[in-house]
C-alpha cells in the first residue's frame, strides 16, 4: 500500500519548478500572453523541455524515452499548470501517447524518438465545433482512400504542429489518423481565445492524406480522451494550488481594519474549504493516473471523478484569487488572470463538469432508460 | 504493468499478503458470526434501544474473544499486533458484513491508546483488557453546556480532600451516558485555574454516588446522548491518566488518536448509502432525471475523493507520519460529503420526501434515520467551523482570527 508521490516524483516536480523559476517566470509568461499574434511557443523554453526529457516521460525506453507512465507525466503537467506555462507540451505528449498505444512499429520508431527529444511538435484534433469529447463530438470522416474530410475545433498549437493526430469516423468505425501538418487539404485557421498561455485553431480537412493508426478504435479513442482529461486535471490542480497559495500569502500581508484580511473568518474559512478541495483534487488526479497506467477496472470512473473535482477546485480557487486580491486582482497588470483564464480553458478541455458528471452517473446510476 | 526499473515505492493499492490473509480470515468469521436477520433493512430500528445496545455489546465482545479486537494494538495489551492497513481492512470488512457497530468507540479510539502511551502499569492492566472485552463501556466527558467548541472554558471542578477529588459539575453530549460503565472526563482540579491550566483527566465510575444521568432525545428521536451531572462525587486521585494538572496536554494527546483512523470504513458505508439512494431513485422512476443524475454524480465525486484521501492518510500513518492539523481536512471532507449525500437523498425523493414509505415495498426508515444523523456529523468531534479555523491557521498559516 503506497498512495503518494515518490521521492523521485517529488524531485521531478522540483526540477520543473526550479527550471521555470530560473528561466521562465511569470514575466516570461506575460510576454507570451500579451502577444496573441505570435505563435505562443518560446523556442528556448521548448529546447529546455526537450533537453530535460519532459517530453519523453511516456516514450518507451527503446525509443530513447524514460518509459514511465501517466503518473509521472501528471507530475510535469501539474508543475506546468502551477507555472501557467505556454507551449505545446501537453498536446505533443498526447499525440505521442496515441502513437505509442496504437501505432505500428515503424510509426513508433519515426515519431516517438524525435517527439521525445523535442524535435517534433505535435497535437491532437479530437472534436468538432460544438461537439463534446466522445465519438459523437467528432466531425471528421475518412473516405475509402483514407483521406480526411471535415472540421476539428479548439486544436492547440495547430499552426506550428508538424504532426496531427486526428480522430475521424472511418469505414471501420472511429479511429485515430496521422496527418502531416503541412499536408495538402489541411487548412489551419487561428481562433481567438482569452487564454494567452495557449494558441487555438480550427482545422478544415478537404481530402487530406492520412494514415490510420492500426491499433486505433473506439476504445483507443476513449483511452486517449481519458489521458487528456487526466493531464488537463493535473494542470488544473497545479493552477489551483498556486492560486490558493498566492492568495493566502497576499491575505496574510494585506491590512484592512487594522489587521491582515486573512484573519477574517469570511476569508479564512473559504480558503480552508479551498484547501480541502484542492487536496482532494490532487489525490483524485494521482489515483486516476495510476488507474489508467494499470488499466484498473475503475479507471473510467476515476478519470471522471478527477476531472470533475479538478474543474471545481481550480474554478473556485482562481475565482477566489481574484476576489481576495480585491481591486488589484481585477487588473491586467496582476497575474491573477493568467491563472483564472487558464483554468477556465482547461475546465472545458477533455470534458467539462457536466460531461464528466454524466459519465459518473452512467457508471454508478446506470444508463438513461 | 511495470512502469519503473526500481519497481518499488510507486503507487501500489494492493495490501501485503498477510493483510489479505487477515481479511479473508475476518471475512469468514463475520460470515459465520453476523446473523442474516441482523442485516435485514429495519432490523436495528425495530429493536428497543436497550436491547439493541446489549446485542451490540455482546457481539463485539465475542469479536474480541475471537481475536478480532484491537487489530493494530500491541499484543501485550491484548491486541492483535497488526498494521494500520489491517485496521483499515477490518473497518472495511465490518461495514461490508453489516456487522453491529461498536458500543465502545470512545474508549477504543481515544482512551486505550492514551493509557498505552502515558498510563501507569496498573491502569494498563485495569483498563485495556476489560475495555477490549466490553466488560467496561466507556463514556467521554469533555463537552459542557458552556464549553463546546471552546473546550478550555470547562468548569467541572474537583476539590482535593486527602487522596480523593470531590467532583462537581456537568457534562453534556455524552454518548451512551445512560449505558456506560465509566467515563474519562476533563476536570479542573486546581482551584482558581483558568483555561488550559489546572486540568486533569479523571476516570469516574458512572454508578458512583452523586453521578446522575439524564438522557437527551436527539432530533432523530433516539437517545444515544445524555447529560452527566456530578454532585460531590468522590474520585480517587490515583484515577487520573497523564498526571494531575496535566489534563490539557493529555486531552490533546487523546484527541490526536482520531487522526490515526483511516476513513476507508466510512467510505465503504457511505458508498453503500449512495447505492441505496440510487435504488430509491430507480424505484421511484427518477433515475433518468438529468438534474438528479448530475446531483448524484457530484456526491459520488466527493465520496471517491474521500476514498483516495483515506488511502493517502493510510500511507502517511504506515510511514509513521504525524498528520497533525491535516486531520481536520479529513474531518471536513468526510462529514460534508456524508451530509451532502443525504441532502441529495431528499432531492431524489422530491414530492415524496415526507414519506417514510412512499411505495408499499419501499421502506426508507433506515435511510431517513441516517439522514437525520448526518446533521450531527458536522458538529461533533470539532464542528466544521472549528475545523476550518484549524486548517486556516495551522495548515495555511493565516493569522489567528479575533
Amino acid at each position: 500500500m503506497f498512495f503518494a508521490l515518490t521521492d523521485e516524483q517529488r524531485a521531478l516536480a522540483a526540477s520543473v519548478r526550479e527550471l521555470l523559476a530560473d528561466r521562465f517566470d511569470l514575466s516570461a509568461v506575460r510576454a507570451v500572453f500579451t502577444d496573441p499574434a505570435a505563435d505562443g511557443h518560446p523556442p528556448d523554453l521548448w529546447k529546455a523541455i526537450g533537453e530535460q526529457g519532459w517530453l519523453s516521460v511516456c516514450v518507451p525506453v527503446e525509443h530513447g524515452g524514460l518509459g514511465l507512465g501517466l503518473l509521472d507525466a501528471q507530475v510535469v503537467a501539474r508543475e506546468f499548470g502551477a507555472g501557467v506555462v505556454p507551449g505545446p507540451w501537453a498536446a505533443t505528449v498526447l499525440a505521442g501517447e496515441a502513437v505509442r498505444r496504437c501505432g505500428g512499429p515503424e510509426q513508433a520508431a519515426t515519431v516517438l524518438g524525435p517527439l521525445g527529444a523535442g524535435d517534433l511538435v505535435a497535437t491532437v484534433a479530437l472534436r468538432g465545433p460544438g461537439g463534446g469529447f466522445g465519438t459523437d463530438g467528432v466531425a471528421v470522416r475518412a473516405d475509402e482512400a483514407g483521406h480526411l474530410h471535415g472540421v476539428a475545433s479548439g486544436v492547440e498549437y495547430a499552426a506550428i504542429a508538424r504532426l496531427l493526430v486526428v480522430a475521424a469516423e472511418g469505414g471501420a468505425g472511429i479511429g485515430l489518423y496521422l496527418v502531416d501538418g503541412g499536408a495538402p487539404g489541411v487548412v489551419v485557421e487561428p481562433r481567438a481565445g482569452f487564454d494567452g498561455t495557449t494558441r487555438l485553431a480550427a482545422l478544415t480537412f478537404t481530402g487530406a492524406p492520412a494514415t490510420r493508426l492500426p491499433g486505433s478504435d473506439a476504445a483507443a479513442f476513449a483511452d486517449l480522451l481519458r489521458r487528456g482529461a487526466v493531464l488537463a486535471a493535473a494542470d488544473l490542480v497545479g493552477v489551483a494550488r498556486v492560486a490558493l497559495g498566492r492568495t493566502v500569502a497576499y491575505d496574510r500581508e494585506r491590512i484592512q481594519f487594522g489587521r491582515p484580511v486573512g484573519a477574517f473568518q469570511a476569508l479564512a474559512h473559504h480558503l480552508a474549504d479551498l484547501h480541502v478541495a484542492v487536496t482532494m483534487a490532487e489525490h483524485a488526479v494521482l489515483y486516476a493516473a495510476h488507474a489508467i497506467d494499470t488499466d484498473a477496472p475503475d479507471a473510467d470512473l476515476a478519470t471522471a471523478v478527477a476531472k470533475s473535482k479538478a474543474n471545481q477546485a481550480a474554478g473556485d480557487a482562481t475565482a477566489a484569487m481574484i476576489q481576495y486580491h480585491g481591486g488589484t486582482g481585477y487588473t491586467w497588470e496582476h497575474d491573477t488572470h493568467f491563472f483564472y483564464k487558464r483554468a477556465k480553458r482547461l475546465i472545458g478541455a477533455f470534458g467539462d463538469t457536466r460531461e464528466h458528471h454524466a459519465r459518473v452517473a452512467h457508471l454508478t446510476v446506470g444508463p438513461v432508460r | 504493468m511495470r512502469l519503473t526499473t526500481d519497481g518499488v515505492d510507486r503507487v501500489d493499492l494492493t495490501y501485503p499478503p498477510e493483510a489479505e490473509e487477515f481479511r479473508a480470515e475476518l471475512r469468514a468469521w463475520l460470515a459465520a458470526s453476523v446473523p442474516a436477520a441482523w442485516t435485514a433493512p429495519g432490523f436495528w430500528g425495530s429493536l428497543d434501544e436497550d436491547a439493541a445496545f446489549d446485542l451490540r455489546r455482546d457481539w463485539e465482545r465475542g469479536k474480541a474473544l475471537a481475536g478480532f479486537g484491537g487489530i493494530d494494538w500491541p499484543v501485550e495489551y491484548g491486541g492483535r499486533g497488526g498494521t494500520p492497513a489491517m485496521a483499515a481492512i477490518a473497518d472495511e470488512e465490518l461495514v461490508r458484513a453489516r456487522a453491529p457497530r461498536s458500543v465502545n468507540t470512545l474508549g477504543l479510539t481515544f482512551l486505550a491508546p492514551t493509557v498505552m502511551a502515558v498510563g501507569t502499569s496498573a491502569q494498563k492492566t485495569e483498563i485495556i483488557g476489560p475495555m477490549l472485552r466490553n466488560e467496561v463501556i466507556w463514556c467521554q466527558g469533555f463537552s459542557e453546556p458552556d464549553a463546546g467548541s471552546d473546550l478550555a472554558a470547562l468548569r467541572t471542578h474537583g476539590e482535593r480532600d486527602g487522596d480523593v477529588f470531590v467532583v462537581n459539575g456537568q457534562k453534556v453530549w455524552t454518548t451512551f451516558a445512560g449505558r456506560g460503565d465509566r467515563i474519562f472526563t476533563l476536570v479542573r482540579t486546581e482551584p482558581g485555574s483558568s483555561r488550559h491550566r489546572g486540568l486533569s483527566l479523571l476516570l469516574v465510575d458512572m454508578r458512583a454516588p452523586g453521578v446522575e444521568v439524564r438522557p437527551i432525545r436527539q432530533l432523530s428521536g433516539v437517545s444515544e446522548f445524555g447529560e452527566v451531572f456530578f454532585t460531590d462525587v468522590r474520585v480517587p486521585a490515583s484515577a487520573c491518566v497523564g498526571g494531575l494538572g496535566n489534563g490539557w496536554a493529555t486531552a490533546m494527546l487523546l484527541l490526536s488518536f482520531e487522526r490515526g483512523g483511516s476513513a476507508l470504513g466510512q467510505y465503504t458505508a457511505f458508498r453503500r448509502a449512495y447505492d441505496q439512494i440510487v435504488d430509491v431513485a430507480r424505484a421511484l422512476g427518477r433515475d433518468g432525471d438529468p438534474v438528479l443524475r448530475d446531483r448524484l454524480a457530484a456526491r459520488l465525486v466527493e465520496l471517491e475523493c474521500l476514498r483516495y484521501h483515506a488511502l493517502h492518510v493510510l500511507t502517511e500513518v504506515e510511514r509513521g507520519g504525524d498528520l497533525g492539523a491535516a486531520s481536520s481536512v479529513t474531518k471536513l471532507q468526510w462529514s460534508q460529503a456524508y451530509q451532502g449525500l443525504f441532502e441529495t437523498f431528499d432531492e431524489v425523493l422530491g414530492a415524496d420526501v415526507a414519506l417514510t414509505r412512499p411505495l408499499a415495498d419501499l421502506d426508507l426508515t433506515d435511510l431517513r434515520r441516517e439522514s437525520f444523523w448526518t446533521r450531527s456529523v458536522t458538529i461533533w468531534g470539532g464542528s466544521s467551523q472549528v475545523q476550518r479555523s484549524i486548517v486556516a491557521e495551522r495548515v495555511l498559516g493565516l493569522p489567528r482570527g479575533s
